[in-house]
């Protein structure tokens, strides 16, 4: 019930109304959405395919977190922001969506991927940093990851298919 | 020109019509699952973009070269082109008579050409030496953001452009 009425709420929101009544607001917003892939997806693939081993492998992990973090943070800034605002326009009916649900939860799974690798693997990153091959537990997590944000990916598109028509 | 005009145009009737059209158009899911392979792809290509100019000018990932990184970045650079060039194809041959008079795809396409040719030619030189002056840097890589993401908006228009025609013809 509560849920209901938050997105309840959430659709009488004023940006809400905007991003429903405005011609350029939506394809505007989601533009943004889509483009900020390059920065934000662009570079979350590029850190699992080097934990994978696959790129960029005379960069050190550390040195590709220390230098990829900051404007990987901004981009996610971006997603969540423009991702919000897309949702906002018609709460219900996207999450009347089973991929919108799915893509949701590949979100909560993709975070505590990080949240445990940083707890595990991260911590001890200077027993790996320079080895040759990353151990296959941290490969593991970059393929875990991969995996995960292909499906987002995946859903985010089906969402779009399976909203009822405007 | 006009049999430069007739070629695409009947180019475009073949695609509609070709098995692959016809396939895709039919299918319910089959659209959006090329379209998944075109986002990542784009994800990648556009990733690898904005670190190798971000690196020319010198505002990030400094502690490679610039050659270093556009040598490491180059296979996954044409690897990604070819699979936006593939599935854009596959996309585009559903409705390509519709494309052929949308006007925002015929300026992706002639940003598309553009970037690509700069990609492969100038951009490709000034990012495999050291030895370049900040200012052709600069401009070297703010030529090739603004005509990848003209390539990027154009793509995002001719879906609205499309429904815009649709809307209004009975």
């Amino acid at each position: 019930m509560g849920f209901d009425h938050f997105l309840q709420w959430l659709s009488e929101t004023s940006f809400s109304a905007t991003m429903r009544e405005s011609v350029w607001a939506e394809p505007l917003v989601e533009t943004v959405h889509v483009l900020t892939l390059t920065l934000f997806l662009g570079f979350v693939l590029f850190l699992d395919l080097r934990l994978l081993d696959v790129m960029l492998r005379h960069k050190r992990v550390s040195e590709m977190f220390a230098q990829f973090n900051p404007w990987l943070f901004g981009g996610f800034a971006v997603m969540i922001v423009t991702g919000l605002l897309l949702f906002s326009a018609d709460p219900a009916n996207f999450y009347s969506t089973l991929f919108f649900k799915i893509k949701m939860i590949m979100l909560v799974l993709a975070a505590l991927n990080v949240v445990v690798f940083n707890a595990t693997l991260g911590r001890r990153i200077d027993e790996w940093d320079t080895a040759p091959r990353t151990p296959w537990k941290v490969k593991l997590a970059g393929a875990i990851s991969l995996v995960l944000w292909v499906c987002i990916v995946a859903a985010g598109r089906g969402i779009a298919y399976a909203l009822p028509p405007p | 020109m006009s049999v430069l005009k007739d070629g695409l145009l009947a180019f475009c009737e073949w695609c509609n019509a070709s098995f692959f059209g016809h396939a895709i158009r039919d299918s319910v899911w089959a659209f959006p699952f090329v379209e998944i392979f075109h986002l990542l792809a784009l994800a990648i290509l556009g990733g690898s973009m904005l670190v190798l100019n971000m690196r020319l000018v010198g505002i990030g990932f400094r502690t490679d070269s610039v050659s270093i990184l556009a040598r490491e970045l180059r296979p996954w650079i044409v690897g990604s082109i070819l699979v936006m060039l593939l599935s854009g194809f596959l996309l585009f041959s559903t409705e390509a008579v519709k494309m052929y008079g949308n006007w925002a795809f015929q300026a992706k396409m002639s940003f598309l050409f553009l970037a690509i040719l700069y990609t492969f030619t100038i951009h490709s030189r000034v990012t495999h030496r050291e030895d370049s002056s900040p200012a052709v840097r600069w401009s070297t890589a703010i030529i090739s953001l603004l005509l990848w993401t003209g390539v990027g908006l154009g793509g995002r228009a001719l879906g609205y452009v499309t429904t815009a025609a649709a809307s209004v013809t009975p």
